[in-house]
């Protein structure tokens, strides 16, 4: 008799900040809101525009690329509980923009010497670290688009 | 509406030091009080700023010089918190609630980076962007891009900002360093390097405000507040902690641009009218935008003016002569007044070494987290 193999469950790093569900990571999009009064679209599940104060708000999966706006090397541990891996490897940090009008702040993987601004990058869905209570907890990245 | 002037001005060095906040934080109120020529009793009201100290922080400092029964209340606004608290007290002069008010801004914080609860969420942290130098990085690597500002020119602003403070002995570093040895100094997030960027320390400074009137009576060098103004960004209006997205379309002006606007109609002055400055130099490049959103040159032209050395003590419009954040560190509460006692000096011509001639203008600006941003001018 087989036992059955429960996997982990899933949650995203943080509420609202990912397409759900989970299951099949290649499927899962940064999750986006757009504001049916000024067209703004904005990061994450949002009930408020934080352009114009609206409250009709669309939900929309974002654009799985976008471009390097700009970027920086983090050289240094990020201070606190920062969940990377151990021991600490350098790693960008830059600003994506993303067709859908806005940049999001994500680690950028690859080599941190080549990193240039303009770069098609392509979104990594990923199990970013094991949460407190043993679950996946899923993450975003931005890697060079091959 | 009454005028508002400030009668005296007080200084605790910044740096760090084995003393509790309020040992730092009485004696620059002291001093206050002492140049102001007035007595703590006659104070009416009391603005502490200040971001990491405990409740009811400015009643524990001020306690020190006699507990009277008058209002002292603590704001905060991050890095423009000494903006706001002495905005608070011009508000009040004006008022009539008050014609003479005590502002002081303390701050001990712990060294090296910033705990990143204060203002991040936990996913950031988590996910590795809670480092602000990072934020101000990114800022200057698109800069560079659009506008080839370089490696150099960030290097320049933090030789500028050293070199200065040799002469300042509030100064935590008062020590020159050279190009070379800053443009060789360790990356902390690319293109930013260590002295390039401001560390958190100890300090205070405070001013005695008066209306014109009370101040005739008292008699003194009274300096005239100009404006002091204080805004928070618009909508992806500034770039920085902790902010996990901007717009790619809103296209609308920094809060320094807005705050700085401001500031110069309520004066009734423009960039061209101010003998000297301080501004907000938490790393190096951030300096040279604020050269662009102050208006002292075009957009993209801010590299041109620290190569042309205009903004040294002996150029045009002198920015930092203090030595910035750079060098005296930025106890984050503390840090406006800082650059409003540095202001005075040069407005009285008390500034020594790094006196700029016949200064009768001054400006203070400070920027920070969520685009908080204070300007405040100040005239002879
Ligand atoms: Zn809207």
């Amino acid at each position: 008799m087989a036992t059955e193999h429960q996997a982990p469950k899933r949650v995203a790093i943080r509420d609202g900040l990912l397409t759900e569900p989970l299951d099949d990571l290649a499927k899962v999009r940064l999750q986006g809101s757009r504001c049916r009064h000024c067209n703004e679209v904005t990061l994450g599940r949002n009930a408020i525009c934080p352009n114009c104060g609206g409250i009709d708000m669309d939900p929309v999966a974002l654009a799985d690329h976008g471009e390097l706006w700009t970027y920086t090397v983090v050289r240094h541990k990020p201070p606190g509980d920062y969940r990377g891996p151990e021991p600490f490897k350098p790693f960008g940090l830059g600003l994506v923009e993303l067709p859908d009008g806005l940049r999001v702040v994500s680690p950028i993987e690859g080599d941190v010497d080549s990193l240039k601004v303009g770069t098609p990058l392509r979104l990594k869905i990923s199990v970013h670290h094991t949460g407190a209570a043993g679950e996946d907890v899923v993450a975003f990245a931005f890697a060079p688009r091959l | 509406m009454s005028d508002v002037v400030i009668l005296g001005a007080g200084i605790h060095p910044f740096g760090r030091f084995d003393k509790t906040y309020e040992e730092i934080g009485s004696y620059a109120a002291a001093a206050a009080l002492a140049d102001a020529g007035v007595a703590w009793r006659d104070i009416q009201a009391a603005y502490l700023s200040r971001m990491y100290l405990p409740a009811t922080s400015g009643a524990r400092i001020l306690r020190r010089l006699g507990s009277t029964d008058i209002p002292i209340v603590d704001v905060e606004a991050a890095c423009a918190s000494g903006g706001v608290a002495l905005r608070q007290a011009v508000l009040a002069i004006r008022s009539g609630e008050a014609d003479l008010v005590l502002v002081l801004g303390t701050e001990k914080m712990p060294r090296g980076f910033m705990d990143p609860r204060m203002i991040y969420s936990p996913w950031q942290v988590e996910m590795g962007m809670s480092l602000n130098p990072s934020y101000w990085s990114m800022r200057a690597r698109r800069h560079m891009y659009e506008f080839g500002t370089t490696d150099l020119h960030i290097a320049k602003v933090a030789h500028k900002n050293h070199r200065n403070s040799v002469h300042n002995p509030n100064s935590m570093y008062q020590k020159e360093f050279s190009l070379e040895e800053i443009i060789n100094s360790p990356l902390v997030c690319d293109p930013i390097r260590r002295l390039e960027i401001c560390a958190p320390n100890d300090g205070a400074a405070a001013v005695v405000v008066a209306s014109r009137e009370r101040a005739a009576k008292i008699g003194g060098h009274p300096i005239t507040i100009a404006a002091c103004c204080h805004s928070i960004a618009r909508f992806s209006a500034d770039f920085r902690c902790p902010a996990d997205s901007m717009s790619a379309t809103a296209n609308n002006p920094g809060p320094t641009e807005v705050t700085a606007k401001q500031a110069f109609e309520r004066a009734g002055l423009g960039p061209k009218d101010i003998d000297c400055f301080e501004v907000q130099d938490t790393d190096a490049f951030c300096e040279i935008e604020i050269y662009e959103e102050l208006g002292l040159c075009g957009l993209g032209e801010a590299g041109r003016l620290i190569d042309e050395g205009r903004t040294e003590i002996g150029g045009d419009m002198p920015v930092n002569m203090s030595g910035g954040l750079i060098s005296k560190g930025e106890p984050v509460g503390a840090s406006h007044l800082g650059q409003v006692v540095e202001i005075i000096s040069q407005l009285r011509g008390q500034s020594g070494k790094r006196q700029v001639a016949d200064a009768k203008v001054g400006l203070a600006h400070v920027l920070g987290a969520g685009g908080n941003c204070a300007v405040t001018i100040l005239k002879n």
